[in-house]
Parts: structure tokens; sequence; C-alpha cells
């Protein structure tokens, strides 16, 4: 009980010294469980009394979040999602904008691929929000303390292994920064949780964990192909029935998008230098050919090699 | 699809395969050089054969003409009526490069000799032979019995007719067959390779841990288990032989770098679950994990 007050009060205090004078910062009740819940109240989606959590990045990540933060009990505010979503084609409780909102309970940053897009929400997100707010940003591609690095309001942001499809596992990573104040890793978690998922706290480095252990799997599937050592249905067989793989690393990339694949080992090359993590250049040419690896693409980049 | 099937070696891999030949109706002659060694196979199968019937996957009159099918033999000359041949002897190149020289002597001419190997080149198996078209490559996962996947490894010199058979013939066992290049690893084994070498950085630069590692692969990934408990299990003197082979015949590629953690665990003798300590500890009588290890 302690705690919750002194967690209100120095939000009131945040919020004066930032101006907002008009919001008033209070606990919530969670969509979910109805426990007290560490997320400043929003102002709720006309008439609907929710949470709101406001989503920005790529068209698939931001649409997979936004359906889950719904199923969790929010109302969701899509801003700067690209490609753009057309307003008419969104399900109830998801509504797009083209300014970011003012108020939300909290920020979800999903951009892995466009890291200049990604500076330009960061940035937007901190000066548009109160500065309780906390910013949820995948840090796949950039790490979290460099994203912290571009705003003021540095002690707000916490990264995550934003990956699409895996929106629905059971388990999220999350990597705090070297900023991160333990207030806003409990809204973090708190939020996670909400959503009904397990936070495993690691340390902020690109990649963090699953990505960088499938995207390289994915990379020397690619490099296998390459090297034409088998077709490439028979690569995802021999994965999936040899050592039991939920996906073969082709049809996963497939699955994620091999931009995406592309963007997580271009990350780990600049930030570790090393020849470990060189992208095969099948999957970079098929990343610059169209945003998703398509099985024909692979097939034509591959005929008549055999 | 053949009538007599020669499987040479009787250890865990050549018992499987074995008992995967006789269970499709096709005779074995199961030749070891030991003889202890192919008694213990036997047994091995009849155990194996006979869980199968409490389950109810077989009945007894079908386990027991399995066993029927598989005939022990000691002596090489006593599998010349084989019509396929698969050895499955120790990874060691020169003894199955000798052993398919001499293999060749004793069958019918133009036999296919297929090679049970994970990690060594069939065109370099091959080498010592009068027909390396004949050669090639079958790579089973263990157990031999259970696991669909067959990898069917083209030698250099390997024929068209030859691949044509040793695919049907997996395909007759119920086997998955996939056709590979002979390259280092085949598929599995080299595009398996980041799973834990990748793992074993993020556990060496102190990212998580173990325990988070594999728990993240298993709840976040939908992997079956995570890098460091597999690693465990297979070995992780095993895990590391194929990473440094892999490392070796790709020429200090350095995707295949084995990590210094491992190679200090089989210095210190942590090889996972069969000594009770790797990446995990292990309850020596309950074989099970220790609560907290790992972290």
């Amino acid at each position: 009980m302690k705690a919750s007050t002194r967690t209100t009060n120095s939000r009131k205090r945040k919020s004066k010294e930032v101006g907002t004078k008009k919001r008033t910062p209070a606990l919530v009740r969670t969509p979910t469980s109805g426990r007290d819940l560490a997320l400043p109240k929003s102002e709720p989606l006309p008439s609907s009394g929710r949470p709101v959590a406001v989503i920005s990045g790529e068209r698939g990540t931001a649409l997979e979040y936004a359906s889950i933060c719904v199923t969790g009990g929010y109302d969701v505010a899509l801003w700067s999602v690209h490609p753009p979503v057309e307003k008419k084609d969104l399900p109830e409780r998801i509504t797009a904008s083209t300014i970011p909102p003012r108020s939300a309970s909290v920020a979800l940053e999903l951009t892995n691929v466009d890291q200049g897009g990604k500076r330009k929400n960061i940035e937007h997100l901190d000066r548009a929000l109160a500065p309780d707010i906390a910013i949820l940003s995948s840090s796949l591609t950039v790490s979290a303390s460099e994203q912290a690095s571009w705003i003021t309001g540095r002690h707000r942001l916490v990264g995550f292994a934003g990956l699409p499809t895996f929106g629905n596992a059971q388990v999220v990573e999350v990597a705090p920064t070297v900023h991160t104040p333990r207030q806003t890793m409990q809204v973090a978690r708190v939020f996670f949780r909400s959503l009904g998922k397990d936070v495993e706290l690691v340390q902020d480095r690109v990649g963090l964990v699953s990505a960088r252990i499938i995207c390289q799997l994915i990379n020397e599937a690619a490099f296998a192909l390459q090297d034409d050592i088998a077709l490439p249905e028979d690569i995802d067989t021999a994965m999936k029935l040899g050592v039991s793989y939920p996906h073969g690393p082709l049809e996963w990339a497939d699955r994620i998008g091999v931009d995406n694949v592309v963007a997580v080992l271009s990350a780990l090359q600049r930030e570790y230098q090393e020849e470990r993590y060189r992208v095969a250049p099948l999957l970079r040419n098929l990343a610059l050919g169209g945003t998703w690896w398509r099985r024909s693409a692979v097939e034509s980049s591959t005929e008549g090699q055999s | 699809m053949f009538k007599y099937v020669g499987v040479i070696g009787a250890g865990t891999m050549g018992a499987g395969i074995a008992m995967a030949i006789a269970t499709c109706k096709s005779d074995v002659y199961l030749y070891d050089v030991n003889d202890t060694v192919l008694r213990r196979a036997v047994e091995r199968i009849k155990s194996d054969l006979k869980k199968g019937v409490q389950k109810g996957k077989l009945t007894t009159e079908e386990s027991l003409s399995i066993i029927e099918r598989i005939r022990p033999k000691t002596h090489l000359p006593d599998l010349s009526p084989s019509d396929f041949i698969i050895e499955a002897v120790v990874e060691d190149l020169r003894v199955k490069r000798d052993l398919l020289r001499r293999v060749e002597e004793v069958v019918k001419h133009g036999t296919i000799i297929a090679s049970n190997t994970s990690s060594l080149p069939i065109t370099s198996i091959a080498a010592g032979v009068k027909l390396p078209s004949k050669v090639v490559g079958m790579h089973f996962f263990n157990p031999a019995h259970i696991m669909k996947l067959v990898e069917v490894i083209r030698g250099d010199r390997t024929s068209e007719e030859t691949i044509h058979s040793t695919m049907a013939f997996a395909s007759s066992l119920g086997k998955t067959p996939v056709i590979v290049k002979d390259t280092p690893g085949f598929i599995v084994n080299r595009v398996a390779r980041p799973f834990y070498g990748e793992a074993l950085r993020i556990a060496g630069e102190n990212i998580a841990t173990y325990a988070q590692i594999d728990r993240i692969c298993r709840s976040v990934a939908g992997f079956a288990m995570g890098p460091f408990e597999l690693m465990d299990l297979i070995g992780i003197d095993v895990n590391l032989s194929v990473t440094q082979s892999m490392y070796d015949q790709f020429s200090g590629e350095p995707r295949y770098r084995p990590h210094p953690i491992q190679k200090r665990m089989v210095e210190a003798g942590k090889l996972g679950r069969k000594t009770n300590e790797g990446f995990y500890t292990y309850d020596e009588f309950k074989k099970t994990k220790v609560e907290g290890s790992g972290n």
C-alpha cells in the first residue's frame, strides 16, 4: 500500500514538472485480474472505460500485438504503423490515428526493420506522452540502451523481444537499460502479466535470446540452400524430423519475414563485428527483392543449379 | 524390398537399423567382430520389442518373427547373400574405408554399400573401393527404429541409380529420406549448429543463464528441449566433437567455431547426464535435474 502511494506521488510530481496538469495519473484496475495495476490511467476510447495501449511499428507485429492487447482487456490506438492500416479494416476496440495519442496507459514500439523510422517513433512518443508512461520497445535490432539515448525520458524505456509471430508465446524476454528504474520495470512486468505472459529478464543486447538463435538457424539454412546441398523443402523436413524443430528454418523465415530476420542478423553483425553473423547473400537478396520470403522465390533463385 | 540386408556393426545404431529393417520383413545379417557386442545388441532389440508389445504397438507373434529375421554373424563372408549392405561401425575414416574394401570383396558384384555416418565424407569413405558408384551415405537418427528421417548422401561418385534404390529402400522402411550433397554435417548437423553455438555465446556473455535460455527456447520458440538440456542429453563431449569436426572441415569458418565454455566443461569431465553434471547437475539416483541448477 505504501509503495503504491509513493508511486502515485512520484508520478504526480513528474506530471507537474512537464505541466500536464489535466492528467491525474492514478493506479487503475487491470483489465483482466481486477488487481491494482501500476499503469497510469489513460483517457479511454470514447465510452469504453478500458486502459489504452498505443502501438506503433511494422504492420504485422503491430496488428499481432494489437489483437493480444485487446484480448488482454485494452483498447488499442495504432499510430505510425507501416505499411499503414486501413481504418475501415480494423476490428472493434482498435483505432488508428495519424498523430501520436496524448493519452495512453502504455506505449509499444514494434519496429525492427526501419531503424530511422523507429527512432522517429520513439522521439515522437517521448514528446507526446506524459513522462510516467512507459515505452516498451522491441530491442532486437537496436539495443534498448541505444534507443533510450535518443530521448530525454530515457528512464521510461524498456526493451523486449518483439519478433513477429511470437506475440502469443507464454514467455516474453524483457531487457531493461542501464537507465531503467525499478518502477518502469514494474510497469513492464505488470503490463505483460496482464497479457498473461511470464517475464524473463535478460541483459540488453541486440537479438536478445530466441531471435538471435532462430535467426542464426535460418541464416545457416540459407547458407546450406545457397550451397545447394539439398532442396528447400528437404532442409525443412530434415530439421523437423531429425531434431524435432517446431518449424523448418526456411518456412520459419517465411512466417517471421525475411526482412526481420535480415534486420536481426545485420544488427548482430554491427554489434559484434564478427564474420559469424554475416547474412547469407541469398537471404539478403530475398529481403531486398520483396518483404516476405516466398517458397516460389526460393525455388526460382536456385533454379537450374541442381 | 530386399530379401537379405547386411548390417555391419552391432552398436546402438546398428542394432536400431537392424530392428527397423527386420520389422519391414527383410532378413537381416547383423554382423559384428565382437560376439559379446552382438549378443548384447540382440538382447537390446528383444527388450525394445517387448516394450513395443507392452505398449500394444505389435503382437508377441510379430515381435518373435522380427527377432527370427535377425541373424547374428561374426564372420564377414556370411554376409555374401545380402542384396544391400549398411555399415554402422565406429566414426573413423580409416576403419570405414578398410571395411568397405573388405565388404566389396565378399558381397555380390554391384551390391549397394551404404555407410551410416554423421560426420565423415562419403566420397572419402568410398575412396578405396572398386565401385564407388555403389557407395552411398545413409544417415539414420537415434533411435534408428523410431526416428523417421534418413539423410541419403550423394558422394561425388555415387550413381543416380544407387541414389534411387537407396531412396526407395529407405521409404520401404517407413522412413522419410532426403537427398543431400556430400558436405560437412549434411543437413541436420550443419543447420543445427547455431542452436548450440549461439546459446553458448549468449550464456558466455551473461545475457541469460543456461536455465533461462532453455526456458525461452521452449516457451517462446516452441523447441521440445532447450540447447543446454539437449547438450547434456547428447553428451557435451559428443556435441563438441561434432562442432569441432564441422569447424575443421569448413577450414575454420567462424560460424562453427567451438565455444571455450564447452571445451572447458569437457576438460573438467562435466559431460552432461552421463556424468550427472553438465550445464545442470543431476540427481545420481533419480536422474532428474537438481532444482535451481543451470542458473
